[in-house]
């Protein structure tokens, strides 16, 4: 019973009357890790910013060591002690890191920012936590990782107590989430307390002391860690059973759609990114790529999607060489393809759900009518799509920014889906959506394979790639060193020893299954 | 009687909250209140350096309203703007920061001019046939930068401004060697003959006649005001209802997505410059037929770039920008009277310009009004997500 701080009975109405907190009861003990975990909309981060001052409840009263809280503003809750590492980070990136941790209460000198002394104080906090960063580095120059370590020591140099990290891993690799999960023990030892939002299970079970789980604006329950499964949670999450195994009836395989041979790609900067990569995807199977993330497989898919030219070999569908041609042609060709970063090349933020779903078709009947684009089929159109892929939305002339994330990704997954596409590139197809879209695009993925759709999957997420292939190739360095015909013959070790360039086949070996 | 008293009272608050929650009407108060903003340090200005501010000050605010012609150079300046600001909204709908309906216009005015001298042809031909080939001559004019941006990746700003240098240049060196007749003091052309300008556009019929001789004589509008109404509903269904619009909008809003749909990014981009400049030649040609009715040095007094301001002010909605051009066309005229009525120079009116495109422009400034405003009512919450502050964040990743 020694909790840090307690809120009780919080009800936060928007004034449009969208109940987001409906009687939350929510506790942290001292230096406990919490998670928090719930699907999109499920009101975890209106909770989160009431408790951080961003929002005020309607009602209900906050607890902080005992006695009644009341912020009207993030400065108030900083001052007592709480402090919140946002998903979008919020860092001037034309500072230096150790200026960017000090800003708002710089040491100075003559009036004047003490540099040396910002230095020393990132440098000593750094130490202290075992968050590494580079103090006289500019923040523009450093990656996610280290900006995400300098949110969480700038949030440290205001002197909170409590840290509540908002989806902190959505950004990470797994090599950074190990380490951020690393920092965060040493935090704890260290007196502090930790709350943790996510969506990812797996998480949940590796790094908290205790889960909480929300749905719909309430908690389903709290429970300490040894006694939550993945299955519980989930199904406490979503209200239902989910299948966080995706059932695949097998499928006879068909022709081969996509026949690559000897395709390589150079960067840009010079670098051989992909050497005389060789495979065939065939109708109605899923072949998943597995490696460490910068092996190639982004650049796999860019060439093959059209977006970056190749330097030798062919792609060839239906005998059809489909690359250098650009990403209408090989539209055109039949290739659907999900975008690894869903805001950069899959959606335009500020324009409505409805264009985002016409990009890849505006030009053809039934939407082009002489030389006009027909709204009312587009609209039409959209409603469809909202319908039958369960997007969350009122309307679909909203821009694609009013959606949370694992909606977003829907939008994507519907305008790719309903192409009809002979071959569908998924690549990262679930990464940062919650349970339930997770659900919904892995069914979906598997359902293709009826269709006799090819689909080539690349995806970060090993337990994905092997839950739902039916053949697996592993890429390092730029090339394939491994193919497996059937994925659930192999274990995740074999796989691990691969991808980390430990053992390859010899081209002859892999010659018969690619 | 209490219960209904407070009724009513919420039902007014409904009414307001209803009203401030369109954002259409918010953001047109916010241009409103930035407008006022502007006006009274204007005036604070003024007073400060004027022995008679309130006469100079109501000379700026009235003085186009004082006279028949005023009115009308106010209306003839307004459909420049008109042009101009489509021609701006084009491109920067594309999120193109060109600079070049300067260079645009001139050539516009150019040819315009040149086809109402020296083509023998009925003004029925031969009016229509100024305008088009101004129109074509913005066109191509537009299509250079556009092609060196869309494929050798020259950055637009300079591009554009050097090609506008160039025109004029064009423009000076054709006017001074070729159009200008021998024997003429100074630099410029003949006055077009009336089968070379823009008729009038009010009608001669015959009855009216009061009516004509009192009003529509004393200005110069002419048939371009109709040309800019067709204007702006062309740009419209321009952008909002063809593919070409589809195309330059989804650009304008993440090119790369643009590109990984399928759209022939460059192709778009180099079109996007060059329809623009099919609007900045019409302007030229409402220059030299409609308004001078002659081709003159400096015939464009670097209107050019005060298109960007109409279509920011319009916030690049084609239909909007008519208004923006009234209101922008408005605030110059009077900077004309005030100039010429008082002992107020040109460079106070500039400065006030200036304020008012920094407050309604700036849009790290004001919205923070407009954020006021909307915390006083529904904001669209999806509970777990987008503040109005994460929304701007995110507006801000879909840059290129």
């Amino acid at each position: 019973m020694n909790n840090v701080l307690e809120m009780r009975k919080i009800v936060k109405v928007y004034p449009n009357g969208v109940v987001a907190n409906d009687g939350v009861d929510f506790a942290v003990e001292q230096g406990e890790i919490h998670a928090l975990v719930g699907e999109n909309g499920a009101g975890k981060s209106t909770l989160m910013k009431v408790l951080y001052g961003l929002e005020r409840p309607t009602s209900g009263e906050i607890l902080l060591r005992g006695n009644p809280v009341n912020f009207r503003s993030p400065h108030d809750a900083i001052a007592a002690g709480v402090g919140m590492v946002h998903q979008n980070f919020m860092l001037v990136p034309s500072f230096t890191v150790a200026q960017n941790i000090v800003l708002g209460s710089e040491p100075t000198q003559r009036a004047l920012l003490d540099k040396k002394k910002a230095n020393e104080v990132t440098k000593k906090l750094a130490e202290q936590y075992g968050l590494h960063v580079e103090a006289d580095a500019t923040v523009d120059g450093i990656n996610v990782g280290m900006r995400q370590r300098v949110e969480i020591l700038k949030t440290l140099f205001r002197g909170a107590e409590i840290l509540i990290l908002d989806e902190p891993t959505a950004v990470l690799t797994p090599q950074e989430t190990t380490e951020l999960f690393l920092a965060i023990r040493k935090l704890v030892q260290q007196g502090k307390t930790v709350i943790f939002i996510t969506h990812k299970l797996r998480e949940v079970k590796e790094i908290s002391d205790r889960v909480t789980v929300m749905r719909h604006g309430r908690v389903m329950g709290t429970l300490p860690i040894s006694e939550a499964t993945r299955e519980g949670l989930a199904c406490m999450m979503v209200g239902r059973e989910v299948l966080l195994s995706v059932d695949k009836t097998p499928v006879e395989r068909g022709k081969a759609v996509l026949m690559v041979d000897d395709l390589s790609y150079v960067s840009e900067t010079g670098r051989t990114m992909l050497r005389n990569v060789k495979f065939n995807v065939y109708a109605g199977e899923i072949l998943g790529v597995a490696g460490v993330e910068g092996n190639g497989q982004t650049e796999l898919v860019e060439v093959l999607s059209g977006l970056k030219p190749a330097a030798t070999g062919t792609a060839r569908i239906d005998s059809k060489n489909i690359l250098n041609n650009g990403p209408r042609e090989v539209r055109l060709a039949g290739v659907a393809h999900i975008p690894e970063d869903r805001l950069t090349n899959g959606l335009a933020l500020s324009a409505s759900i409805d264009e985002n779903l016409i990009i890849d078709r505006y030009f053809r009947s039934p939407f082009k009518k002489r030389i006009t684009i027909n709204y009312q089929e587009v609209i039409s159109h959209g409603e469809k799509m909202i319908d039958e892929y369960d997007i969350r939305t009122p309307d679909g002339r909203l821009p694609v920014s009013s959606l949370s994330g694992g909606n977003m990704q829907k939008v994507i997954v519907a305008r790719e889906f309903s192409s009809q596409p002979a071959l569908l590139i998924a690549a990262q197809p679930t990464r940062g959506i919650d349970v339930g879209a997770t659900e919904f695009v892995r069914q979906q993925l598997v359902q293709k394979r009826l269709d006799s759709t090819a689909v080539l999957l690349v995806s970060a997420d090993l337990s994905e790639v092997m839950s739902l292939s039916d053949r697996i190739v592993v890429m390092y360095e730029g090339q394939i060193v491994g193919v497996f015909p059937e994925a659930s013959m192999v274990s995740e070790e074999e796989l691990g020893l691969y991808m980390l360039g430990i053992k390859r086949q010899e081209p002859s070996e892999m010659e018969a299954n690619l | 009687m209490k219960a209904s008293t407070s009724q009513s009272e919420s039902v007014a608050k409904g009414f307001w909250g209803k009203a401030l929650s369109s954002p259409s009407i918010r953001e047109f108060l916010r241009v409103v209140i930035a407008i006022s903003i502007a006006l009274g340090i204007g005036f604070i200005i003024t007073l400060i350096v004027s022995d008679e501010p309130v006469k100079a000050y109501s000379a700026l605010l009235f003085g186009p309203l004082t006279k028949i012609n005023r009115v009308g150079d106010w209306i003839e300046e307004s459909i420049t703007l008109t042009f101009l600001g489509l021609a701006v909204a084009i491109v920067f709908k594309a999120n193109q920061f060109s600079l070049g309906q300067e260079g645009q216009m001139v050539l516009g005015a150019l040819v315009a001019g040149a086809i109402s001298l020296f083509v023998p042809l009925p003004t029925y031909l031969r009016v229509p046939f100024a305008i088009l080939a101004a129109m074509i001559v913005g066109f191509l004019w537009g299509l250079l930068p556009g092609y060196l941006k869309a494929y050798l990746n020259a950055n637009e700003i300079v591009s554009t401004l050097m090609l506008n240098s160039l025109a004029i240049l064009l423009y000076e060196w054709v006017l001074t060697y070729y159009i200008k007749p021998p024997d003429a003091g100074y630099t410029a052309s003949d006055t077009f003959s009336a089968d070379g300008i823009m008729p009038t556009f009010f009608p001669k019929l015959p009855f009216l006649t009061d009516l004509r001789t009192q009003f529509i004589d004393q200005t110069n509008i002419s048939i371009a005001l109709y040309l800019a109404i067709i204007a702006v509903i062309v740009v419209y269904y321009l952008m909002f209802r063809t593919p070409f619009g589809y195309e330059l909008r989804m650009i304008g809003a993440n090119s790369k997505f643009a590109r990984y749909g399928g759209i022939n990014v460059k192709k778009t981009i180099m079109l996007a410059f060059a329809v623009s400049g099919v609007f900045a030649g019409l302007a030229g040609a409402h220059l030299a037929m409609g308004i001078h009715r002659k081709l003159i040095l400096n015939i464009s007094f670097a209107l050019g770039f005060e298109g960007i301001v109409v279509s920011l002010l319009a916030n690049n909605n084609p239909l909007a920008i008519p208004f923006a051009a009234l209101a922008y066309g408005y605030l110059r005229a009077g900077a004309n009277v005030m100039e010429r009525s008082s002992d107020m120079s040109r460079e106070m009116v500039l400065v006030i310009q200036g304020i008012i495109i920094l407050l309604v422009t700036a849009e790290r400034i004001l919205p923070m009004v407009q954020r006021r405003i909307a915390s006083q009512k529904p904001k669209e919450p999806t509970m777990d997500g987008q503040s109005p502050l994460g929304d701007s964040t995110g507006l801000a990743e879909g840059g290129d």
